[in-house]
């Protein structure tokens, strides 16, 4: 039994130089969707990169291309969805890196489960109906060359971590609850020690308590497994309470990234303003909610320019026609229109407020 | 605060209500799983009583006099002929068949001859044997010929259509789909003609008619076997082509649902291989539906049978069944239809017994 536990001890000083390191670069990556009215790119140039035992959260409304783009990732993406360019580089510890998309199915189901595990969107019926859950612990593990006794004499260990009984083992799914089941998830997610989970909305469809529940989940795992996690959710203070650095989707593209203090505190993009203002805070006066304008572009028919304009209340004139760029602002305190904002090292922004944004060779066009 | 709590809340009328039940359920001297069970055979007896009632009366209103035609045929055969010995033997014949008084008395007589003694009547068509007689002659051939074709089609329609559901996009499922589709319209009787005509007729491979060589003494003896397997063929191919087609479409359908389930992607996502997830995902949630549907497709499968067996000159029930309602034996016909809606109905009791056993998700308490 102790021979399967964790494959790789990182001692805590080692595993804070590892978290300098990229373990996910997602580089120009284009997802289109092929419709009769012709391609919509869903995901459109999308660059992110997560490092080694970091918790990396996306956030971003419904439609944006959230979870497309985490499909992307491990492939499991679904016709019409179709990766058209670009790369996603994953560097597991000791290993050269790969790009995934350059992988076939066969190559590709290696890595599923052994080094970047899915909790995906749909907990509640995510699991199949007419087999044990310790089964379905299992088959993974044995999918993945362990025998079938090691991999049994496991699921008891997995269990316990994510803070369920053994018994749950002999359970059929519709017999638990939705965060038993949640929690049986995070357990298959975790059962080959991966380096990386992508986390698909985990708490949605789950109740304040248990959401805080598999949040600490999460977190504890990070720190005893030193793995790092992918979260996607729309739900900011998830993001808040979870992730070391964020990054905003909107349209398909990331609009801003960085750690995840100064994100939230003092966004740089207008979207992100408009997002962190569309958080309610308890306690505070009952005003009405700020919110952003109008609604999310359609995919098949993005704006010019920069695709925010239309709903921007700092739009200029060249954001109308010229694509902004994913730049590092120079660091420093400066006045943005009528904000200040103090802007770190490692925080991208792809914004014409911040001339860094703006091409040089301007009048680029798509 | 506008609006007081009422002072016995929600919960509160939950907790009255389970602890209610469960006062009940200890009052209760059966188990769920008895309780089920007794429920789910009551309510096969009535399914019985009333489909058996059903078709004793609609064939009791088929018009014709079977007694006098016969009768009739004796006169002239005999030659003596006056009035009194012609009702006489109607009189008496129509005892002997339990034809003689209104429905009602000739429905208790009925009840009371089956029930009690299993007994049909003498038949018309070999009188006066009883027709019970004629059933267990063709009986076993026809379960040999149901059997058989049932069991053929439902393996091979659930386990390829499982695989053209699962391949669904390449050249070969697609052309096996369409075939399938197409098969599954036809009724097997014209499969049946087909088939006789190029493989009995144009190409003698397969002989055409009876179940046996009657050159062949009938035992347990490898040739004789042989010969019932040969004959057996032509009409079983007949058959499972049109009902393996029909599975296969059922089967294709529910796989390609269960494909878009979100308890699929998940499986890929762990990287499952595909044997893994064929197998424990695919094809596990795909054959409990269909074991379900197996027992209500055997009634299809002796409907189509029944002309079948006519082509082949078959001796089955099914040819008896044709026989027997070409003379209007009234006594056969029923015996016939008896047996087969107990069969029916008693695979359809087994299954739904047996069905909790097999899925999970199915308890015998029926909440």
């Amino acid at each position: 039994m102790a021979q399967v536990t964790t494959r790789t001890q990182v001692a805590p000083v080692a595993q804070q130089e590892l978290r300098q390191e990229p373990l996910l670069q997602i580089e120009n990556l284009d997802i289109h969707f092929v419709t009769q009215r012709g391609a919509a790119r869903v995901v459109d140039q999308c660059n992110l990169t997560v490092h080694h035992n970091e918790i990396f959260g996306i956030a971003g409304e419904s439609g944006c291309g959230k979870t497309t783009l985490v499909e992307a990732i491990l492939q499991i993406i679904r016709f019409p969805n179709r990766v058209t360019h670009g790369r996603v580089l994953f560097s597991p510890p000791g290993k050269p890196p790969v790009d995934l998309m350059s992988l076939s199915q066969a190559e590709m189901r290696r890595y599923r489960g052994e080094h970047i595990a899915y909790i995906p969107q749909g907990s509640q019926n995510s699991l199949n109906p007419v087999q044990r859950t310790g089964d379905q612990i299992v088959d993974g593990m044995v999918a993945h060359g362990i025998s079938e006794r090691q991999a049994k004499a496991k699921v008891p260990e997995l269990l316990t971590k994510v803070g369920l009984e053994g018994k749950v083992a002999h359970l059929y799914p519709h017999e638990l609850s939705g965060g038993m089941k949640q929690r049986v998830i995070i357990a298959i997610a975790i059962s080959m020690e991966p380096e990386l989970i992508v986390a698909d909305e985990p708490t949605t469809a789950l109740d304040v308590n248990v959401q805080r529940l598999i949040l600490e989940t999460l977190k504890t795992l990070r720190e005893e497994m030193g793995v790092a996690i992918l979260i996607v959710s729309h739900d900011l203070p998830v993001h808040a309470q979870l992730v070391d650095r964020i990054g905003v989707m909107y349209a398909g593209q990331i609009v801003e990234s960085g750690a995840i203090r100064p994100a939230v505190k003092e966004p740089l993009h207008p979207y992100a303003m408009g997002l962190m203002a569309s958080v309610p805070s308890i306690g505070g006066s009952r005003e009405r909610l700020e919110g952003i304008q109008g609604a999310t572009p359609s995919p098949l028919n993005w704006p010019d320019g920069c695709r925010f304009h239309n709903r921007c209340p700092y739009v200029m004139d060249v954001c109308t026609h010229v694509p902004p760029l994913l730049a590092q602002p120079e660091p420093g305190t400066r006045q943005v229109d009528d904000l200040t904002r103090t802007i770190g090292p490692d925080h991208l922004v792809a914004c014409h407020l911040y001339p860094e944004s703006t091409p040089q060779t301007g009048g680029t066009h798509e | 605060m506008a609006t007081q709590i009422p002072s016995t809340t929600f919960e509160e009328f939950e907790g009255q209500e389970v602890q209610q039940e469960r006062l009940l359920e200890k009052k209760m001297l059966l188990s769920p799983a008895m309780r089920y069970v007794l429920r789910r055979i009551g309510l096969y007896l009535i399914t019985l009583w009333g489909s058996i009632t059903a078709s004793f009366i609609f064939i009791r209103l088929i018009p014709g006099d079977p007694i006098r035609a016969m009768v009739a045929q004796m006169q002239l055969q005999g030659g003596y002929n006056t009035i009194s010995t012609s009702q006489s033997m109607s009189d008496f014949y129509e005892k002997q068949f339990g034809l003689n008084g209104n429905l009602l008395q000739q429905y208790l007589h009925y009840m009371n001859r089956v029930l009690l003694h299993l007994d049909f009547g003498p038949s018309l068509l070999s009188y006066p044997n009883p027709a019970m007689d004629l059933v267990k002659r063709g009986l076993p051939w026809t379960m040999a010929l149901v059997g058989t074709s049932l069991v053929i089609s439902w393996i091979l329609g659930v386990v390829v259509g499982a695989l053209v559901g699962w391949a669904r996009k390449s050249r070969w499922a697609d052309t096996i789909n369409n075939i399938s589709l197409g098969l599954s319209h036809i009724p097997a009787y014209f499969v049946a003609v087909v088939l006789l005509f190029i493989f009995a007729y144009n190409f003698p491979i397969f002989p055409a008619n009876s179940a046996y060589d009657a050159s062949i003494k009938p035992g347990w003896s490898f040739a004789f076997l042989w010969s019932v397997i040969q004959h057996m063929a032509l009409p079983v191919i007949a058959t499972v082509l049109v009902f393996a087609a029909s599975w296969l479409n059922g089967t294709r359908a529910l796989v390609i649902q269960i494909l878009g389930e979100d308890y699929l992607t998940f499986a890929s996502a762990k990287g499952l291989k595909n044997r893994q997830i064929l197998l424990g995902y695919v094809m596990k949630n795909a054959w409990l539906p269909q074991i379900s549907a197996l027992a209500l497709s055997l009634g299809a499968i002796i409907n189509g049978n029944v002309l079948v067996e006519q082509l082949f000159r078959y001796p089955g029930v099914g040819q008896l069944l044709v026989m027997s309602t070409q003379q209007k034996d009234v006594n056969t016909m029923m015996a016939i239809v008896t047996i087969l809606i107990v069969m029916t109905l008693t695979a359809n009791l087994i299954v739904d017994l047996l069905l909790p056993l097999f899925d999970p998700r199915i308890s015998y308490s029926g909440k």
